[in-house]
């Protein structure tokens, strides 16, 4: 599979590099549904021309980035508008190799996990076992999953500067698989300071370090374990309050913390997106609003509780979900985490075969891809449709991603339980038994 | 005086001189102002009149000092205990309805954007923010204006476009702390704006050159403006003490030759529906102004009545003749109707430009990007360095790294940026230029912006008509006089502008206002959108909680009731719950028909309990 995996790689960058000759990132670049005003690249070099002529890029309200974005930004700024797209493509590259790494590293990670765990998995449950051979495809599949997803080269041909936030990410999740969980805190800190919500990902990288480090059959609430929670939640405050520190150091105030962060929280800009806060917080009731940006602002993170709870074994799928999540309910979201979702999909190739709804979501997403840019000249430019119809799809999004997310976690429990009970259920009478979730 | 005092004997005469003195100093203390009434009349060659009136109070006492502002004589005591209230240094507003024509009708008198503008410096004092926010609400209620809406959002303080235009300290032209700026360009300004404003005149509306302001013809007319103009200014020449100087000022331009037979002819009978009867008995100066400088060049017009004398004056080396009239000898024996006859009809003609003027114009279609470009003309053979000002609103995000400033193609750096970004809902973006115009080119201005999308309470109730966008200023000081007629900043009437020989003549100039079209959200469905949306959540937050709070068990098919079945199960509980009782014994009860009293069921149960025993 190595041949197949080099000749997609390299497809998906000769496919980025030639669409970068073409029109489409210019049209793309000013896409609500690709950038967001926390992504756009317009919108970071403004923040870098006023930087520039001496005015705070964070006194006014169109630059969002963090200071060492800013920093980043303003160094990739000098060179030429074509070599500004190779960075781009180049940045892509990093985000395949990480991604191969992680699906290789993945691979071995889930076999080791699986010899660990096989002595109490039920013994009808061998064929549902996963083996090498289907693991050494992965990378194969993460590298179509990331080479010719149109979300992912949508982000990248509009410069989308959420390109930074996934390789962020995804060192994040890579580290976390090679056992470098104090790496893969600071990685996280560096993403929640760039995004703010990645923060959580501190809880599956925190329980991973316990289940690395656990003797026996220790518990999740053992003081051990406490401490070890703690040792991970205390590497990534440190770290993000030392960004935080440099930052201000750097731009001289602290003017930039309301511009990024609260700008994330406080939703301010409704600029249309595929998400659910523009449209709600722009029709809602003023006396009401702040109550329910605590409410939506909560439900972001909320799922961090049960799904931390529910996946304890399993923090690298707990890290995945929390991720998705994210990416569904952020304030200001964008194709930068559907792609990255997607080019992740395929490490839980095994599960499948146990999802319920896969067709009607990838319809939903096909239908909705499709028709958000049609829905969204209708309104602007043509006015011959009302935001309604922009914000129809906007659910239609939305919906499709919660499917998706439900209908893996779903697949993903029904598997552990067939291995851990076996494929054939019989009911004492000897007839066939049905599965169900059953309080 | 105390001397004097001294060598007189008897306490008598003493007591008249001092009394006497007190006297004086007294009446001294009411007449220390002067009251002037002006009207210039202004045809133009594109068949336009103008009609310029000008009421000026000067009042020797500082505005530096409030407790001079005691004994209101002619200065309008309502706006004097503003004025003193809010420490204010000078106050500009005008209101102002259509637009002034530059290149047709050269500069006006008062140079004023449509809508209602404001801009006054305050003395030095801390909290000048909320000095504003209380001097704005005063002023609409004086002027019966939303000038209360002269918020944050749309109040800048601006560098260099707006220094003091009366006597200041050097002070005030180094610090831009005490100066606010705003606009109101969607503002309609109408008679119940003209009435407050006439009031404030020592002779009000009934006699004099005010008599003439019929609101009925002066909404009729293309343009008009008012102003109220407070600054100080010298008492003398020698100008060691500072007065207080009142101007209002109200210019509305007719077109006659609509209804005239094509001819310009104007009187105030036709103008203003009525004559004028009677003159201020208040004002020193009561004077008619008509500028006949073309009166010789086709088409021919003469005056009627004749006037008083004719000046020629000579302003920056150009020449005017001005037919001066003396109110008070042309009211008797009848009114004065003063009339311009004209011999032959209008011919339209390209009318010669002014030096500097400039358009400004929305770029770009759709509701999402868009531009504003700004063409600023010289028309005159010498460079000249000018003041751009803008203040854009929050929605429109303007893109500061688009700014270009071009001439014939050329871009042209600026000496000077100020430029302040805008926080949403907050503050405006306001944007300051100071650059070269070159002789006789075009300079261009241009940028893009970005709309916003805005909260479905914060649109107007008519969200489609657009969002108004205030008129940049132009700043610059012109070497020649062409075409200008401000009062010259050194004196307080027209009769003393006429002739001026200085080099440099202070030009501000407004653009038009903008009219920007917003994206629009449905302002018909809140609620759908807000349960829309909350399903979406609780779709997702359901299925979570499901999934993470339940466990897979094996369950018997057969057993699962389809969802009819559960349903009718559920109504058949509903149903018989109110009735059934809780208890063991009830199955075997045969019957509930029989409603006996507990008595009788003890019975019962005692039978059956016996029937059980057999």
């Amino acid at each position: 599979m190595v041949l197949p995996t080099a000749i997609s790689f390299v497809c998906g960058v000769i496919l980025r590099l030639a669409l970068f000759r073409s029109s489409l990132p210019d049209w793309l670049s000013t896409k609500t549904e690709v950038v967001t005003p926390l992504t756009s690249w317009g919108r970071a070099m403004e923040g870098l021309a006023l930087h520039r002529e001496g005015i705070s890029p964070y006194s006014g309200d169109i630059f969002h980035e963090s200071p060492l974005m800013l920093k980043i930004l303003g160094f990739i700024s000098r060179f030429s508008p074509n070599t500004i797209n190779l960075i781009f493509v180049l940045l892509d590259i990093i985000q395949g190799m990480i991604l191969l790494r992680i699906a290789n590293t993945f691979g071995r990670h889930m076999l080791l996990r699986q010899a660990t765990s096989v002595k109490n998995y039920h013994p009808d449950a061998k064929k549902n076992l996963l083996r090498k051979e289907d693991l050494m495809d992965l990378q194969f599949y993460v590298t179509v999953a990331f080479s010719f997803n149109p979300y992912s080269i949508a982000t990248c041909l509009a410069r989308s500067t959420a390109v930074f936030n996934n390789i962020i990410l995804l060192l994040a999740l890579y580290q976390m698989l090679k056992g470098n969980s104090f790496l893969s805190a600071v990685f996280v800190a560096l993403a929640a300071y760039i995004s703010m919500y990645p923060i959580i990902l501190c809880v599956p990288v925190a329980v991973h370090y316990f289940l690395m480090s656990r003797k026996g059959g220790m518990h999740y609430t053992d003081p051990t374990a406490v401490v070890s929670y703690l040792q991970i939640l205390g590497v990534t405050f440190v770290s993000l309050a030392i960004m935080l520190l440099f930052s201000m150091l750097f731009v001289g105030s602290w003017e930039f913390i309301p511009s990024t962060y609260g700008f994330i929280l406080g939703v301010p800009d409704l600029t249309p997106n595929l998400g659910l806060f523009w449209y709600f917080f722009t029709e809602m009731f003023e006396h009401f609003r702040t109550f329910f940006i605590c409410v939506f602002q909560i439900n972001v993170v909320i799922y961090t509780i049960p799904l931390a709870i529910r996946l304890r074994e399993h923090p690298t799928f707990l890290f995945y979900m929390l991720l998705y999540t994210i990416g569904i309910f952020k304030s200001y979201p964008g194709y930068g985490d559907v792609g990255l979702m997607f080019a992740l999909l395929p490490l839980w190739k095994h599960v499948y075969q146990y999802m319920r709804n896969t067709f009607v979501t990838v319809c939903m997403f096909l239908v909705c891809t499709v028709f958000a840019p049609i829905q969204y000249y209708l309104w602007i430019y043509a006015g011959s449709a009302n935001a309604n119809f922009y914000f129809a799809i906007s659910l239609a999004f939305s919906t499709a991603q919660i499917l998706m997310a439900t209908d893996l976690l779903f697949g993903f429990l029904k598997r552990e339980f067939y291995l851990h009970n076996g494929d054939k259920h019989k009911l004492p009478d000897g007839t066939d038994a049905q599965i169900i979730l059953d309080s | 005086m105390a001397s004097d005092n001294a060598n007189l004997p008897g306490g008598k005469i003493t007591f008249l001189l001092f009394f006497a003195l007190v006297n004086f100093s007294f009446t001294i203390g009411i007449h220390n102002d002067n009251f002037s009434e002006e009207l210039y009349v202004k045809p133009f060659s594109s068949g336009h009149v103008m009609f310029h009136f000008q009421f000026t109070t000067v009042w020797n006492v500082s505005i530096d000092k409030p407790e001079s502002f005691q004994h209101y004589h002619l200065f309008p005591k309502s706006l004097g205990d503003v004025l003193t209230t809010y420490k204010v240094k000078e106050l500009h507003l005008s209101q102002t309805q259509g637009l002034w024509k530059h290149e047709k009708w050269g500069y006006p008198p008062e140079d004023a954007p449509p809508g209602d503008e404001l801009w006054v410096w305050f003395q030095p004092h801390s909290g000048v923010d909320q000095t504003w926010a209380d001097l704005v609400n005063a002023l609409s209620g004086l002027f019966c204006a939303s000038l209360n809406f002269m918020d944050s959002k749309s109040t800048v303080q601006p560098r260099w476009s707006f220094r003091p235009a009366g006597l200041a300290s050097e002070f005030y032209s180094a610090n831009s702390r005490f100066v606010r700026y705003s606009t109101l360009p969607r503002e309609v300004v109408c008679t119940e704006n003209l009435t407050p404003w006439k009031k404030l005149l020592p002779c009000g509306s009934k006699i004099g050159l005010a008599s003439l302001l019929n609101s009925v013809k002066i909404y009729d007319g293309f343009y008009h403006s008012l102003g109220v103009h407070v600054r100080s200014v010298c008492q003398d020449t020698q100008c060691l003490t500072p007065a207080t100087e009142l101007k209002q000022t109200l210019t509305v331009v007719y077109d006659p030759t609509t209804n005239k037979n094509g001819k310009q002819d104007w009187s105030f009978q036709s103008m203003f529906d009525r004559t004028l009867q009677s003159q201020c008995p208040l004002a020193d100066t009561r004077k008619i102004y008509v500028d006949v400088t073309t009166q010789e060049t086709l088409p021919k017009f003469s005056l009627s009545p004749v006037p008083d004398f004719v000046l020629n004056q000579k302003r920056s080396g150009e020449e005017r003749k001005i037919a001066v009239y003396q109110i008070g000898n042309h009211l008797s024996p009848s009114s004065l109707n003063l009339k311009a006859m004209y011999e032959e009809k209008l011919t339209f003609s390209n009318s010669s430009l002014p030096p500097v003027y400039a358009n400004r114009f929305v770029t770009g279609y759709g509701l999402e990007r868009g531009g504003v470009t700004c063409m600023i003309y010289n028309t005159m053979s010498s460079n000249t360095t000018v003041i751009f000002m803008e203040t854009v609103p929050w929605f429109l995000r303007v893109y500061f790294s688009s700014l270009r400033i071009e001439n014939d193609g050329k871009e042209i750096k600026p000496y000077k940026i100020n430029f302040i970004p805008a926080k949403d809902r907050a503050n405006p973006y306001q944007m300051e230029l100071v650059f070269r115009l070159f002789a006789n080119s075009v300079t261009k201005i241009t940028y893009s912006f970005e709309r916003a999308f805005l909260k479905w309470t914060e649109y107007p109730p008519d969200a489609n008509h657009g969002f108004y966008v205030s008129s940049a200023v132009v700043s610059t000081v012109l070497p020649v006089a062409s075409q200008y007629t401000a009062t010259s900043q050194s004196v307080s009437l027209l009769e003393e502008s006429f002739s001026d020989s200085s080099s440099s003549f202070f030009l501000r100039l407004h653009t038009e206002t903008l009219l920007v079209s917003l994206p629009t959200p449905d302002f018909s469905m809140p609620y759908n959108v807000i349960c829309l949306a909350c399903t979406v959540v609780a779709i997702a937050f359901g299925s979570l909680h499901n999934l993470t709070t339940r466990d897979f068990t094996a369950s018997d098919p057969s057993k699962r009731k389809g969802l009819v079945a559960k349903l009718k199960s559920f109504f058949k509980k509903e149903k018989e719950s109110p009735e059934n009782k809780p208890d063991s014994k009830e199955e075997e009860i045969p019957s509930q028909k029989d409603k006996d009293n507990s008595k009788s069921e003890e019975k019962d149960s005692k039978k059956k309990d016996g029937n059980s025993e057999t």
